[in-house]
């Protein structure tokens, strides 16, 4: 899968690079809007932009609303270092695009962008049934089961599992859990979320085995799926 | 809601311009009658003395060539009935002269010599001799049965005889009623008049300058762009509505200066702290044996914090301006008050904090969603960090009279004293604060950007309460 990374700042855009090969994308570079134009005129098929909006030569808003009128089919994903998020950015994540803050923990760039992929791409058999390990998760009737063990779980407590298994191997960030599992963009200056992961643990994890839900100190949470 | 107040104030101040000038200018109709009034009434009495003084000469002169004899008494009461004729009356038809006027000769010793009039010359008499009127001085007397006095003049013939020669009022006070009558309803008419045009000019300036002032007050959180409709001319009204206008110039270019400003200091520190914070990250993730993930977890965590803090105080500095950029919908607080307790109830369980929540159901707001997450959480934190365990904090929402009121109280040690006057400013704190002393200006802020209100009071015997107070939804 082709993206196109448009970023000006040298360090940023090393660091995209090196991040998303690693996960598995093909990267194309541009520092500018007039380089990000002709990348798009000579890429193929682009599965994602990714854009910083303070581009030395254009806004970057202005720049996306010209390659969707050049036919423009692949999803953005915004970078803004502005701090409360302009309202034609806002606007644009209702039209199937998305947006994210500076500074970002890597693992939400890649969640988001997967999010944004997999939304553009016509939709696959609806998954009812998530099971990593030994841990299932029944969509439909909302039961979480370890081995033959039904476990107990609070409504949230069953979406914050299911959003940890639909992200098995991948780290997922606290603002990213607050995001997806309560629909809210805040940064708790108190450990709201680790203690909500430390419940689900008791309930999801038994003693003496190794821990399913790993915490990784300063970006967030992985669910273990080997 | 405001401009209905403000049409209410207009029509006020309407009343109140209309009804003072009215009453000044009734006043000042009322002293140019009483002059006029006057005036006129002097000027009759004047007419009506020269008149009175003329008659009672020729009458004297008649009486004094008349030989006296059998025919004497004739020829004068001829005479003084020809003189009563010539009154200056207006209403000869309706009245007899003789009301009127009446004649009254006495001789030296004060016995009557002739009467001519209405009436008995006894009644007419007792009153003149009390008044004593001397030749050439006209006076009044009343008389028995006459209900409005006369004016009388007197003369003296040589023989030694008194004239007395009597003009009724009455002719005079009904010119004067009658002045009065036509003053009193022109002048009602005119006053009338007066107070619905001045009403109806006063109601139509204010309406504009209602206009200039709707404007001003819709200037605010989200609408810099509206200008006051160009006006023609160059009265008082339209030079306001030009500086306003210019005002509101002046306002948005600064406001939008405020947001470049803050948003090229959020870039330019925020790119850094992006590639720094990409940096320990890579880093991070790379340190399989888990040697270093301690400093650097936690350098990411500071990264993070230093962000939020950046964030909080370009807010609150926008928010101080009334310059937050808000995006309102309609909101349900109760629904998400909710969902914002079930996500901080465990973390502060774990703290020995037992929190409540206590509603009344659907509470609508038009409220920008983003910043009402970040005001509840900041009460939240704000929670978290200043009680001790064991303590119990309770939200209480109710919705009443367009009102939506939330009551946060606890039974923790409450605000320092020397704190509470000033607790929603920047980087104030108590003296054993963790926070960052932003969180509370932040959660005022948001309030007042929604039109809203927010105290905070010391509860006895002890505790903390804020009340907060935000429009409900009109939908």
């Amino acid at each position: 899968m082709r993206l196109l990374v448009v970023e000006d700042d040298v360090q940023n855009r090393r660091f995209l690079e090196k991040t998303l090969t690693e996960s598995g994308y093909e990267v194309s570079l541009a520092p500018t809007a007039a380089a990000a134009e002709r990348v798009f005129r000579s890429a193929v098929n682009l599965s994602a932009v990714i854009l910083d909006l303070g581009l030395p030569d254009e806004d970057g808003l202005s720049l996306i609303t010209r390659l969707k009128q050049q036919g423009l089919r692949a999803p953005v994903l915004i970078l803004s270092a502005r701090r409360s998020v302009d309202d034609r950015v806002r606007g644009l994540e209702t039209g199937g695009d998305d947006y994210l803050v500076k500074p970002f923990a890597a693992p939400e760039l890649l969640a988001r962008l997967r999010n944004l992929i997999r939304r553009n791409s016509p939709p696959v058999d609806n998954v009812t049934v998530l099971q990593v390990l030994d841990l299932r998760l029944d969509l439909l009737r909302r039961e979480a089961t370890r081995g033959d063990e039904k476990l107990q779980l609070t409504t949230h407590e069953f979406s914050l599992l299911e959003f940890l298994c639909r992200n098995a191997g991948r780290i997922v960030s606290r603002s990213m859990i607050l995001d997806q599992v309560w629909g809210m963009r805040i940064e708790p200056d108190t450990n709201v979320v680790d203690v909500h992961i430390y419940r689900l643990r008791g309930k999801v994890e038994t003693r003496g085995s190794e821990p399913l839900i790993r915490t990784i100190r300063g970006v967030g949470y992985v669910l273990r799926d080997k | 809601m405001s401009s209905a107040t403000n049409s209410r104030r207009g029509i006020t101040a309407a009343w109140r311009i209309s009804g003072w000038s009215t009453l000044i200018f009734a006043v000042g109709a009322i002293v140019a009658f009483f002059f006029l009034h006057r005036f006129v009434s002097h000027e009759i009495q004047r007419r009506s003395d020269a008149w009175l003084l003329g008659e009672v000469e020729v009458l004297g002169d008649v009486a004094e060539r008349t030989p006296k004899g059998i025919l004497y008494d004739r020829i004068v009461d001829e005479i003084a009935e020809l003189a009563t004729k010539e009154v200056p009356t207006e209403s000869q038809n309706t009245q007899n002269p003789n009301d009127a006027v009446f004649f009254l000769e006495l001789g030296p010793d004060n016995s009557l010599k002739l009467w001519v009039g209405k009436g008995n010359s006894s009644d007419y008499l007792t009153p003149i001799r009390a008044a004593a009127i001397r030749p050439g001085i006209p006076g009044n007397i009343s008389v028995v049965g006459a209900p409005i006095p006369f004016r009388i003049v007197a003369d003296k013939t040589e023989a030694g005889d008194t004239i007395y020669l009597g003009l009724s009022e009455h002719n005079n006070r009904l010119l004067l009623r009658r002045m009065r009558v036509y003053f009193f309803s022109s002048g009602a008419t005119i006053v009338l008049l007066g107070f619905i045009l001045v009403f109806v000019t006063s109601r139509r300036t204010l309406a504009r300058v209602e206009a200039v002032t709707d404007i001003a007050a819709r200037i605010g959180q989200n609408d810099l762009k509206s200008r006051v409709p160009e006006v023609d001319g160059n009265d008082e009204i339209a030079r306001l509505a030009r500086t306003v206008n210019g005002m509101l110039d002046r306002i948005e270019k600064s406001v939008n200066q405020l947001h470049t400003i803050t948003d090229s200091l959020a870039h330019d520190l925020r790119s850094p702290m992006t590639a720094i914070r990409g940096k320990l990250e890579m880093v991070l993730l790379a340190d399989t044996n888990g040697q270093w993930s301690d400093p650097l977890g936690s350098a990411v965590e500071e990264i993070d914090r230093l962000t939020e803090l950046l964030t909080k105080s370009l807010d609150v500095a926008e928010a101080n301006a009334d310059a937050l950029r808000l995006r309102r919908q309609h909101l349900d607080l109760n629904a998400l008050l909710r969902t914002i307790v079930d996500l901080y109830e465990p973390s502060l369980t774990d703290r020995g904090i037992r929190v409540d929540l206590y509603s009344t159901g659907p509470a609508t707001i038009f409220a920008d969603s983003a910043l009402m997450h970040r005001m509840l959480a900041n009460l939240l934190d704000n929670a978290g960090k200043h009680l001790p365990a064991g303590s119990k904090v309770t939200f209480r929402l109710s919705s009443s009279a367009g009102q939506i009121l939330l009551i946060v109280d606890d039974d923790g040690p409450g605000f320092p004293p020397e704190t509470l006057s000033h607790l929603f400013e920047r980087f104030v704190k108590g003296p054993h604060s963790k926070g960052t002393g932003l969180g509370l200006a932040f959660v005022e802020a948001v309030v007042r950007a929604h039109d809203g209100q927010i105290t905070a009071a010391n509860r006895t015997p002890q505790g903390a309460s804020f009340t907060i107070t935000l429009p409900a939804s009109s939908v």
